[in-house]
């Protein structure tokens, strides 16, 4: 069975989620590329699996609320970036990742379906029209 | 592939950077930001940072994270790329403006910066493995204004 492309896409986004927890592993203070610890260790693996459940079984409802999710997880982050009550403990690069994969998600979850011919796995073919 | 690879490691650039920008008072950014009057590169943009930017650092340095946030999060997920990539440049300039005299500063990591953006505008790299590759045959066979418009920004 041929997966749609917009669900390819939000499969890969969740993908994206679950393993940025690689970016627990950086030992450095300084070159750690995302902040991620304390509840980021849940928040970005959870909804990553969430989009991925909802790219493979074709449910853009799952994909739309993973979306929403990082969206308030990043909305969060940055409200609380740098105060004493920090809840998913992370950074300006957490909130800037949670940021990607809220507009991805979105993007992908309320994209219109029909026509549809592009692909995830390679580049398109170039439209003269956009130079 | 390798595009992709390009635009997605340029966009961990932005988003691990947005991470020293630390409310309330930003004060690495501070330190980086009065360079560009201790160590001037262009003289009307010190002037600027002297007058207009310093005065008013907090809101300008939100707007430096929120900004830079969003040039990592569009090029990490590869929408609008073109559109980012030519704010990634202007973005590059600004620091490298600021900085390039300062001491300690190798000038060539702000050249190769804004080569990196020019290599991602060119090459449209969110098309291959982005979701301007997934987009643009549905904003292609769209009418309205937008997906005209987002055809030419990605």
């Amino acid at each position: 069975m041929t997966r749609h492309p917009l669900d390819q896409a939000a499969t890969t986004l969740g993908v994206a989620g679950v393993a940025s927890l690689v970016f627990s592993a950086t030992t450095s203070s300084n070159n750690n590329f995302v902040t991620m610890q304390g509840a980021g260790l849940i928040v970005f693996p959870v909804l990553g699996l969430c989009a991925v459940v909802g790219g493979i079984t074709g449910r853009r409802i799952l994909v739309r609320l993973a979306g929403a999710g990082y969206g308030a997880a990043a909305i969060l982050q940055l409200a609380q970036f740098g105060r004493s009550t920090n809840w998913i403990d992370g950074s300006g690069s957490t909130f800037a990742l949670l940021l990607a994969l809220a507009i991805g998600l979105l993007v992908v979850g309320f994209a219109p379906r029909e026509t549809h011919t592009g692909t995830l796995t390679g580049p398109t073919r170039r439209s003269s029209s956009a130079g | 592939m390798l595009l992709a690879v390009l635009r997605v490691g340029v966009a961990i650039m932005w988003i691990e950077n947005v991470g020293w920008k630390r409310p309330p008072d930003f004060s690495s950014l501070r330190g980086f930001t009065t360079d560009a009057v201790e160590h001037p590169v262009l003289s009307p943009f010190s002037w600027v940072v002297e007058h207009v930017v310093l005065p008013n650092f907090t809101f300008f340095a939100w707007m430096t994270l929120l900004l830079e946030a969003s040039i990592g999060a569009f090029l990490f997920i590869g929408l609008a790329t073109r559109l980012w990539a030519l704010i990634g440049i202007g973005q590059s300039l600004a620091i490298t403006m600021s900085v390039l005299n300062a001491p300690n500063e190798w000038e060539w990591s702000y050249y190769l910066m804004i080569l990196a953006h020019i290599g991602i505008f060119a090459t449209a790299a969110g098309r291959a493995y982005g979701l301007d590759g997934v987009l643009r045959p549905i904003w292609r066979s769209s009418n309205g204004r937008l997906p005209r418009v987002l055809m030419r920004l990605s």
